[in-house]
């Protein structure tokens, strides 16, 4: 039976306390990409297989696995699955996974969060988690059309007593449950043993928080999740999980103007000849003399050798050389926005790109950061993925790790 | 290699030509430049010419030349360098007469950038001159790419915005009596400090207008000089320079490596030092771009812009009048047609006819940069043969 090892939660830095919004620069793959690395970091058991569950899901038809695989260093040849689901199906995930899985949740709208679980093959670490029992009514109260536009019945009394209230009774617990994701804060402090702790959404990232809110207490026993007239619960056993929490305090989302008319064109031959050293954040390694060039190039920057070259990952501690912001508008981007020439650790290389997860304006030359994945723009409707600069201000005293 | 003489030059002012077309401006800038020869000039003379344009406008550029100038029946060919197209233009033409394979040619700049929305103008040459994967999509806009290296020049040099602020006052009082300029105002230090922000850290002032406009010259060999003038003005040397084209990959952003190999080329050539300029047209497309320049083109040495400015070093009669005309920051910037109109500039005033007269000037200096920062390219034109 596989294990549960590592937990990690990760909320976007925008929004409320109560309600997190994601950027303008953020989505849902970009919201499993940071918890997922928070997950997978440091050398954690080697992962085949991972799940994208949400219902929120790039309009990017058959893109989204790879760019999954190469943003979280992963193999191409790992399996990658994206499941349609809401907080049911990633409960559902967990407790089935093989071992090896890689579970990652992601909620976007109404209230963005992700969560990611890890389930090993070594019996000796991490908990079990058995699944229980799942009971499966239809009740559509919110729907989703083609263009991904949501019709909501409206109804939350409906919901309350034919959907949740209903679902939970069909699995007929023993005792009350520790945790229930996909209802609110107050309709699950009525359900649950104990106090729970308040979930960021509603939707599939809810119930790893859930999860993790229970690893955090150090309970064994029941977890719920919810969704319309669907519940599954599942057994939580004893044992030591890695718990990550990134939780960068709020900030108000900043105003900003998104130009009319414009439209950034895109190659998809140049897109896909950049792929792997752009999501991957690899350079290209000089054969003979081993100098990095970003993006790689036929010729070598140092010695002039044209022989194929290698990719190696670069660092992701970065340091600002030289930093403007974009006041003026720029058709199909959202002004004001940062531009930041950085160098990668001790490497040399150095990157050409925005700042993320802080308003325009606040970077300085010398300032230190991180590289991590954003959605660098959407051009002619596809996305374009690639690495932004998030200062350090974020991450102090946003992230902390334990074991329970 | 022959000695080549400018025995004519003439443009159009530079403006927003809402009412005219790029089929219009080349011919009247033509038509002026012939018109300034002072003894007369038949353009049947002219065996070749070349067309500095930096982005095609109603239709393939040497035809149009052709085509409205008259000139059907001689070799026409487009030159296009980025920012730095105006005097490659010059330096292929000169290369041409120098080599005896041409007596007399004509050259032309032009460039017709309010033909789109000022907004898209921006996004439209972004999309042909960045990176496709790595670069355009972030919105690396013409500025950007400029203040990049300006606000490193800035950290590490000891410049301020005040600094920036002088070079854009002294171009809007230099553009005053040029009825050819664009922005014939002056600015105060105040409002340059005040003005709108554009990229951090250029605001409003210290950034070109977007221009429409034409520039011509023409150039004769050294033996059919007298024919036309009894005052020539000579092309003493040319210079290319280029860079590496990504900003990843430049690795000292507070100088522009393509200017000072162009300028070593053209020193070369004329047999005279940076010391021996009287007269600069600089390529000031933002202010601290222009100061970055003073020391890659040897006038002050490395980070003396800010106190050479302070000085007054660079005004009309200080020690090296830099940008009489107005500039790029005030004549006006129609790409193609900058560095022939900077040629036009230095021309008048090496001949003492200028709107803006600086004193007795012996040697001039013509420098573009572009690309965004990947190509300069200089001419050095003086009253002597050399």
């Amino acid at each position: 039976m596989p294990r549960l090892t590592v937990l990690a939660t990760h909320l976007p830095a925008w929004g409320t306390d109560r309600r997190r919004t994601p950027g303008s620069d953020e989505d849902a793959l970009t919201l499993a990409v940071a918890a997922g690395r928070a997950a997978l970091e440091p050398g954690t058991a080697p992962v085949t297989t991972v799940l994208l569950v949400t219902r929120d899901v790039p309009a990017l038809l058959g893109g989204v696995e790879p760019v999954l695989l190469a943003a979280l260093g992963l193999d191409e040849g790992a399996r990658c699955a994206v499941v349609l689901g809401g907080a049911p199906a990633a409960l559902d995930a967990v407790a089935e996974a093989a071992p090896g899985t890689l579970v990652i949740a992601v909620d976007v709208e109404p209230a963005a969060a992700a969560a990611a679980a890890v389930l090993g093959a070594d019996s000796r670490a991490g908990a079990d988690v058995a699944p229980l029992r799942r009971a499966e009514r239809s009740l559509p109260t919110r729907v989703r059309d083609a263009q991904g536009g949501v019709h909501d019945y409206d109804d939350p009394r409906l919901v309350r007593v034919r959907g949740t209230g209903a679902g939970i009774a069909r699995l007929q617990l023993q005792d009350k449950p520790l945790a229930v994701a996909g209802v609110s804060a107050k309709d699950a402090a009525a359900m649950v043993q104990g106090t729970a702790a308040a979930l960021p959404s509603d939707g599939a990232a809810a119930a790893l928080f859930a999860l993790a809110d229970v690893v955090a207490r150090s309970g064994t026993g029941a977890v719920v999740a919810v969704e319309q007239g669907t519940a599954t619960a599942v057994d939580l056993g004893a044992g030591a999980v890695r718990l990550v929490v990134h939780a960068p305090a709020a900030l108000p989302v900043p105003t900003t103007r998104l130009a009319a008319g414009g439209d950034i064109k895109i190659s998809i031959p140049a897109y896909e000849r950049a792929f792997d050293s752009k999501l991957g954040l690899q350079a290209g390694a000089c054969s003979a003399c081993g100098t990095l060039a970003l993006p790689p190039r036929y010729r070598c920057l140092e010695c002039g050798c044209e022989d194929p070259h290698g990719l190696v990952p670069l660092p992701r501690r970065a340091a600002v050389y030289t930093a403007v912001t974009v006041h003026v508008p720029v058709p199909g981007l959202r002004s004001p926005y940062d531009l930041v020439i950085v160098e990668l650790g001790d490497t040399g290389v150095r990157l050409l790109t925005t700042v993320t997860d802080r308003p325009a304006g606040e970077i300085g030359i010398g300032d230190s950061g991180t590289l991590v994945l954003r959605r660098l723009a959407v051009r002619a409707g596809i996305p374009d993925y690639g690495y932004a600069f998030q200062p350090d201000q974020v991450q102090a005293d946003a992230t902390h790790e334990g074991a329970a | 290699m022959r000695r080549v003489a400018v025995v004519g030059a003439g443009m159009t002012p530079f403006a927003e030509h809402f009412h005219l077309g790029i089929k219009d401006l080349v011919p009247m800038a033509v038509s002026e430049a012939v018109a300034h020869v002072d003894k007369g000039f038949d353009r049947s003379d002219i065996q070749a010419a070349w067309f500095g344009e930096l982005v095609a406008t109603d239709g393939q550029a040497s035809g149009i030349l052709a085509d409205t100038c008259g000139l059907l029946d001689i070799p026409v060919t487009r030159v296009e360098n980025a920012c730095a197209t105006g005097n490659d233009a010059v330096r292929n033409a000169f290369f041409a007469v120098s080599s005896g394979h041409v007596d007399v040619a004509l050259v032309v700049g032009a460039d017709k950038v309010r033909e789109t929305s000022s907004r898209a103008t921006f996004w439209e040459w972004m999309a042909m001159t960045r990176d496709q994967a790595w670069d355009y999509p972030l919105g690396l806009v013409a500025p950007a790419n400029f203040a990049l290296h300006a606000a490193r020049y800035l950290h590490e040099s000891g410049a301020t915005k005040e600094h920036m602020a002088m070079v854009a006052i002294k171009n809007h009082k230099n553009a005053v009596p040029n009825p050819k300029a664009q922005l014939r105002f002056e600015i105060t230090m105040e409002q340059a400090l005040n003005a709108p922000m554009v990229v951090s850290p250029f605001g409003l002032y210290d950034c070109t207008p977007q221009s429409d406009g034409a520039a011509a010259l023409v150039l004769v060999a050294e033996h059919l000089a007298d024919r036309y003038t009894d005052k020539p003005v000579w092309v003493r040397g040319v210079g290319l320079g280029l860079d590496r084209v990504m900003h990843q990959h430049k690795t000292d952003l507070t100088t522009f490596p393509a200017t000072v190999k162009a300028a070593k080329a053209a020193y070369a050539m004329a047999g005279i030092g940076p010391g021996d300029i009287d007269v600069a047209e600089v390529h000031d497309c933002f202010s601290a771009v222009e100061l970055i320049s003073y020391e890659d083109l040897g006038f002050v040495p490395r980070f003396g812009a800010a106190k050479a400015v302070e000085a007054g070093e660079t005004t009309i009669t200080g020690r090296i009048p830099v940008n009489p005309s107005g500039g790029l920051k005030a004549k006006g910037h129609p790409p193609g047609a900058t560095g022939v109109a900077q040629c036009v500039e230095i021309f008048e005033q090496l001949r003492g006819e200028a709107s803006n007269q600086v004193s007795d000037p012996r040697i001039g200096l013509a420098h573009n940069i572009g690309g965004p920062t990947a190509v300069s390219a200089i001419t050095v034109l003086g009253t002597e043969r050399g």
